[in-house]
């Protein structure tokens, strides 16, 4: 795999995490169902992911910076088994609406697992790292540059949204309003 | 509050991981996953009603 490849892969990643993000924003707008504390720092995790393949495609693929996708994807496996677990008894409907038979949380856990995977298997192929860290890095294309610009921007979105749901104080276990809008109101 | 700081830490890590230096942006990003994991330490109070 060459080095150009692999940041046109880390492009594509950074376009799954835009996804990932403005389908979490679609489902809180159309459904009106508002993210739960837990729900937070999933979406959280997903956009921590992405600062890995921002660094790759800014300073070149780097063993380092796939490690940082790593840990972001393990936390966020561990965030959502634990949602998994609290629905998981018989008789417990879980927490929002399914989407193809499965809550959010399941399909969050489903992409960590998957992102571990495809980062364990991208650091497979060793021709990406060989030209070497003070090699310089040629200026990113349009693709790449459009894919990090896109997730900025969904996460700086979270930053209003977050802030229109919980206010100044603590998250609502269990939000039904936007607290902001609320006391406006 | 804790998500809106959180999440604009992140978008701050992402802008310095695009246009400032690298060890800035590791060192941040290590700052915003230990608040991320605390935060889920401080919400993670329910027990889990499961037998192993």
């Amino acid at each position: 795999m060459t080095r150009a490849f692999a940041i046109t892969l880390n492009a594509l990643g950074l376009y799954a995490v835009a996804l990932v993000l403005a389908g979490a924003f679609a489902a809180q707008l159309v459904l009106h169902e508002l993210p739960c504390p837990l729900c937070l720092l999933q979406r959280l995790q997903f956009a921590v992911l992405a600062i890995g393949p921002i660094l790759n495609v800014r300073f070149g693929p780097r063993p380092s910076h796939y490690a940082l996708s790593l840990l972001a994807a393990v936390a966020g496996a561990a965030f959502s088994t634990r949602q998994v677990l609290l629905h998981i008894l018989p008789g417990d409907a879980g927490y929002g609406t399914a989407l193809f038979g499965y809550h959010y949380y399941t399909w969050a856990l489903i992409g960590f697992a998957a992102a571990i995977v495809l980062l364990a298997a991208i650091l497979l192929f060793d021709r990406q790292f060989e030209q070497g860290a003070a090699a310089e890095q040629p200026a990113p294309g349009a693709f790449a540059t459009s894919a990090v610009w896109l997730v900025i921007a969904l996460t700086a979105l979270n930053v209003i949204s977050t802030l229109l749901e919980c206010g100044f104080g603590a998250c609502a276990d269990n939000p039904v309003v936007y607290e902001l809008l609320k006391r406006q109101g | 509050m804790e998500f809106t700081a959180l999440f604009l830490a992140i978008t701050i890590v992402m802008v310095v991981a695009w246009f400032g230096r690298r060890p800035l942006a590791l060192a941040l990003f290590a700052v915003v996953l230990a608040a991320s994991v605390a935060t889920y330490l401080h919400h993670a109070t329910d027990a889990l009603k499961l037998s192993f």
